[in-house]
């Protein structure tokens, strides 16, 4: 404590070190939190405003409008449209990621050779920028692209094709796969970065519970299932909130393979996207506001919701 | 965050031929998994140097390797190559500087410094990682379009560089560091008569520099290939930055994959580059924070 360390001095000039430390402390933050004040928290406070108005790019508050741009929203089929898809995104997304991440934490944590490089390359799509990423997948995805060579490559194995999908389907240009392409798109790149978050919480349970485990004749399997999958609650109630929180803004990848109208016919709509949309496209920053809102909303409830089923928040939630 | 420490072993239950068996079918996952994080990007490259004539072939060795792709990606981009990798830079090198600079300070101020509402403060720079990017569109574009900060000239990338000038991550990471940091060092320096400033930039900051290299990385990476706000905050072409002008070139290009995969390589090779020199900072960065999108 830098305050104790002055214990020698008189009472006076201990409290005037206190002061200038303080001050020097307001001093140190102060540019920071203005920002933070103006740009984040403050913005939120300043959206809720905006929703009740019929809103001028420059001219600001037209006519006070009450609740009727969130009325607008809930009547406008596109909204729901939107919210469907990014819900039916996250549900999916979220397990996947999750289940993908913790696969791959915990063969890689094993005692292996060349851990360090299978680390390394696993994170390697996450590097990346998400537009080259989208760029690269539309072109695998395209009717002549990668993906649909190698399915004619594997003949028999093509599991897409059971199902019914011609040899040559463009994956993102039916309004019936678009979605999950991106879905499939994001499981590969942020798979890596889950299984960071994983290995990270698989280092807090000690080499002891294994050793206990392995005295007590437990196999492999009994060991994942009885004692690391619960001792990771920590770890999956982080993966969770940060994975579904991502989802719920998923938006450039849709952007970039559907563009501003989420083609094709709204199949790339997510709630984002829509909000994208109506501020920069359609400039109803009224509305706009409303949809910002009730996304802001659905992420605290879900939030909270994740706080609630896996308990105890870490770090600095 | 330590890197990954000593792998467990997992109970030695069951034979030994069992055990091999696993041992291998686990090398088969890992490096089966390995190819599918590389191959599309060995495919956008080899795609990148074939003739028009050729994309769609299944050769992974161009059969007439040509630069004609990044000769069609370096002149036909809006804005040209050149400038669209220098409004990258100065907008990412921007953010960097700023969040090293003001994370650094913050992290010492809510480490070190004692001053009433302190943590109260430092909890609030947290909750301002769980307000999306996104949902900032509206009120920060409005705010912005008052301050004279959306569009044109300087103004556009100040714009930018503003909303990214600090993260709660930069803070969250420098304070972490400056914990580990036995006070002892500074306790000599301030019996010295160093002042809080001094004490901080001459004896802390320069033991700080492996947070700092991962908060530089962090925030470098990030904005490199940030899409949102230039795509909001940008409305003149010739500001854009390189994640803008790809996806642009790919509405106006559709499907002429060799020039789209070129820009896609050369827009990818800095961030490549750098992650092969600093891998560990990337890992650290992204382990001990998280909320980045």
């Amino acid at each position: 404590m830098t305050g104790i360390s002055a214990g020698g001095q008189a009472p006076s000039s201990l409290r005037r070190e206190q002061t200038t430390e303080a001050l020097a402390g307001y001093a140190f933050i102060a540019v920071p939190m203005a920002i933070f004040l103006v740009l984040n928290i403050g913005a939120i406070a300043f959206m809720a405003f905006i929703s009740v108005w019929d809103w001028g790019v420059r001219a600001g508050p037209r006519e006070f409008l009450g609740v009727e741009n969130y009325v607008t929203a809930f009547e406008d089929p596109i909204f729901w449209r939107a919210v469907w898809n990014t819900v039916r995104y996250a549900l999916i997304v979220v397990p996947l990621q999750m289940a993908l991440g913790l696969f791959l934490a915990v063969i890689v944590n094993q005692r292996i050779r060349g851990q360090t490089f299978f680390r390394a390359a696993f994170y390697f799509p996450a590097i990346a920028s998400s537009a080259a990423i989208t760029v690269l997948f539309i072109f695998m995805m395209s009717p002549q692209g990668l993906f649909n060579d190698i399915r004619a490559l594997v003949g028999p194995l093509d599991i897409p094709g059971w199902f019914g999908f011609p040899p040559n389907h463009s994956w993102l240009g039916h309004s019936s796969t678009a979605l999950e392409s991106i879905m499939i798109l994001n499981a590969w790149t942020t798979s890596g970065t889950m299984m960071l978050f994983y290995l990270a919480s698989l280092q807090t349970i000690s080499r002891e519970t294994y050793e206990a485990a392995a005295i007590d004749g437990a196999g492999p399997w009994q060991t994942f299932w009885r004692i690391t999958f619960p001792l990771l609650k920590p770890g999956h109630y982080f993966v969770a909130t940060v994975s579904f929180i991502g989802a719920l803004q998923v938006f450039d990848q849709a952007y970039i393979a559907g563009g501003p109208d989420g083609s094709p016919n709204n199949a790339l709509t997510t709630i984002v996207l829509f909000l994208v949309r109506n501020t920069v496209f359609q400039v109803d920053f009224g509305f706009a506001a409303a949809v910002g809102v009730i996304l802001f909303i659905l992420i605290m409830a879900v939030t909270l919701i994740q706080r609630r089923l896996f308990g105890a928040a870490p770090a600095w939630y | 965050m330590a890197a990954v420490a000593e792998p467990i072993a997992v109970a030695p239950a069951g034979s030994e031929s069992r055990r091999r068996w696993m041992r291998v079918a686990a090398y088969a996952v890992l490096i089966a998994y390995a190819l599918l994080m590389f191959v599309p990007f060995a495919w956008s490259v080899s795609t990148s140097f074939k003739p028009n004539a050729e994309v769609l072939q299944l050769n992974w060795i161009p059969e007439n390797p040509t630069l004609e792709g990044y000769v069609t990606a370096w002149t036909r981009l809006t804005p040209p190559l050149p400038r669209a990798f220098f409004n990258t830079f100065v907008i990412a090198a921007s953010v960097t500087i700023s969040n090293v600079v003001l994370g650094s300070l913050a992290g010492y101020a809510f480490s070190r410094l004692r001053f009433p509402g302190r943590d109260v403060l430092f909890v609030a720079v947290l909750a301002t990682m769980m307000i999306p990017d996104p949902m900032r569109i509206v009120p920060v574009y409005n705010i912005l379009l008052n301050l004279g900060l959306v569009g044109r000239g300087i103004g556009g990338y100040l714009g930018v560089i503003l909303v990214l000038s600090i993260h709660a991550t930069s803070i969250f990471l420098m304070r972490q560091y400056f914990l580990s940091i036995p006070r002892d060092l500074e306790e000599a320096a301030r019996i010295d008569g160093a002042g809080h400033f001094e004490t901080f930039w001459k004896v802390i900051l320069p033991l700080a520099t492996p947070a700092l290299a991962a908060v530089a990385i962090l925030q470098f990476q990030g904005t490199w290939n940030n899409f949102i706000w230039p795509l909001i905050l940008l409305r003149d072409p010739s500001q854009w930055t390189l994640t803008q002008a790809m996806a642009q070139f790919r509405f106006t290009f559709q499907t002429e994959w060799a020039p789209l995969m070129a820009v896609v390589v050369m827009a990818t090779i800095p961030i490549v580059v750098l992650y092969v020199f600093f891998q560990r900072y990337f890992v650290e960065g992204i382990a001990a924070s998280g909320v980045k999108g």
